[in-house]
């Protein structure tokens, strides 16, 4: 099994179904690239590139996305 | 001429802002956003709920007529409002960015000091800052002096409905200040909007009393109403206030026998 923590929270992942890019962590999470802001350990990744990004076991991942506010 | 607002060398026609919380829905909301006539709109930055299908509510906000203001609400420090303004920028590709350090939950009072300390990281790294701050005149100053766009002084707290509970000290802010005014927070009705306007504020942002109203689009069209009412009153010069009358029909000629 390996693991990401997204927002905050340890997903475990069997190896072989392990999301090999961010594009396809998004997809498989349920969320269109185009709406949703990301980090990866700390540092900030346009949408544009989230096709380009592969991920490794370990990292820390912030999905975020634009709400209601004043 | 033409009375418009200028922030950061841009030009808009509407002295309203407009916040996106709290709506019933995002028709509702959409439909507020077109009656109030306001160009700036404000959005917020939160995780992706993992639960839960996306809803994408900037579907409905047309970037090419509303300028997207996106808040730093949620940061409690000055670190974390600069990570949420560089995601934010990264994510949209524009650069203004509504500073709110709001560390208390129960009052969402800013945080000044460290306000002042994102605003000056914020605006070396080419961001036009929008800091939400109480209306404390010599913090006012101290964010003008670091550079950002504007001040936005609360008149109470966020979604409270109180109105201009800081009148006295957003006079002061308003005598002294280079940039533009937004009175931001607190605003319940149009009548505070309006006196807002007619003590020389810029400008007022306006989110719980349009979205939480009965009839949210009606009450966006009041807003619009008040603000523009309320800033030709302030070019109309005001009459002075005295304590004595001040007589309006002539004290001569009167139909008596003395």
């Amino acid at each position: 099994m390996e693991v990401l923590r997204i927002n905050g929270v340890e997903k475990h992942f069997p190896a072989d179904q392990f999301p090999s890019t961010l594009a396809e962590l998004v997809e498989y999470l349920g969320f269109s690239a185009a709406t949703v802001v990301a980090e990866i350990n700390g540092k900030i990744v346009k949408s544009e590139h989230f096709g380009q990004t592969s991920l490794s076991a370990g990292q820390s991942i912030e999905l975020l996305r634009f709400v209601g506010g004043g | 001429m033409e009375d418009r607002l200028v922030i950061a060398g841009r030009e808009f026609g509407s002295r309203l802002f407009v916040g996106t919380g709290k709506f019933a829905s995002c028709g509702v909301m959409a439909e507020a956003l077109e009656k109030s006539g306001a160009e700036i709109v404000t959005v917020a930055l939160r995780r992706v709920d993992i639960a839960n299908e996306n809803d994408d509510m900037l579907r409905v906000i047309d970037r090419d007529k509303y300028l997207l203001l996106v808040n730093t609400s949620g940061a409690r420090d000055a670190a974390e409002a600069v990570r949420l303004a560089r995601l934010s920028r990264a994510a949209t590709g524009i650069e203004w960015i509504k500073l709110e350090v709001t560390p208390d939950a129960y009052y969402l009072l800013p945080d000044p000091v460290e306000t002042l300390k994102a605003a000056e990281i914020l605006v070396t790294e080419g961001f036009v800052v929008l800091p939400y701050i109480n209306a404390d005149p010599v913090l006012s100053k101290k964010l003008e002096d670091v550079g950002a766009a504007t001040v936005m002084p609360l008149g109470s707290p966020i979604g409270s409905n109180q109105g201009l509970k800081t009148r006295a000290a957003l006079e002061i802010i308003i005598a002294q200040a280079n940039v533009p005014v937004v009175v931001d927070a607190g605003l319940g009705l149009p009548s505070h909007a309006a006196e807002a306007m007619e003590i020389g504020a810029d400008a007022v942002l306006v989110n719980t009393a349009i979205a939480t109203a009965a009839a949210p689009v009606e009450m966006a069209a009041a807003f619009r109403l008040a603000v523009e009412g309320g800033r030709m009153a302030r070019l109309s010069g005001p009459g002075a206030v005295r304590t004595e009358a001040s007589a309006s029909s002539p004290l001569t000629g009167f139909l008596r026998n003395d």
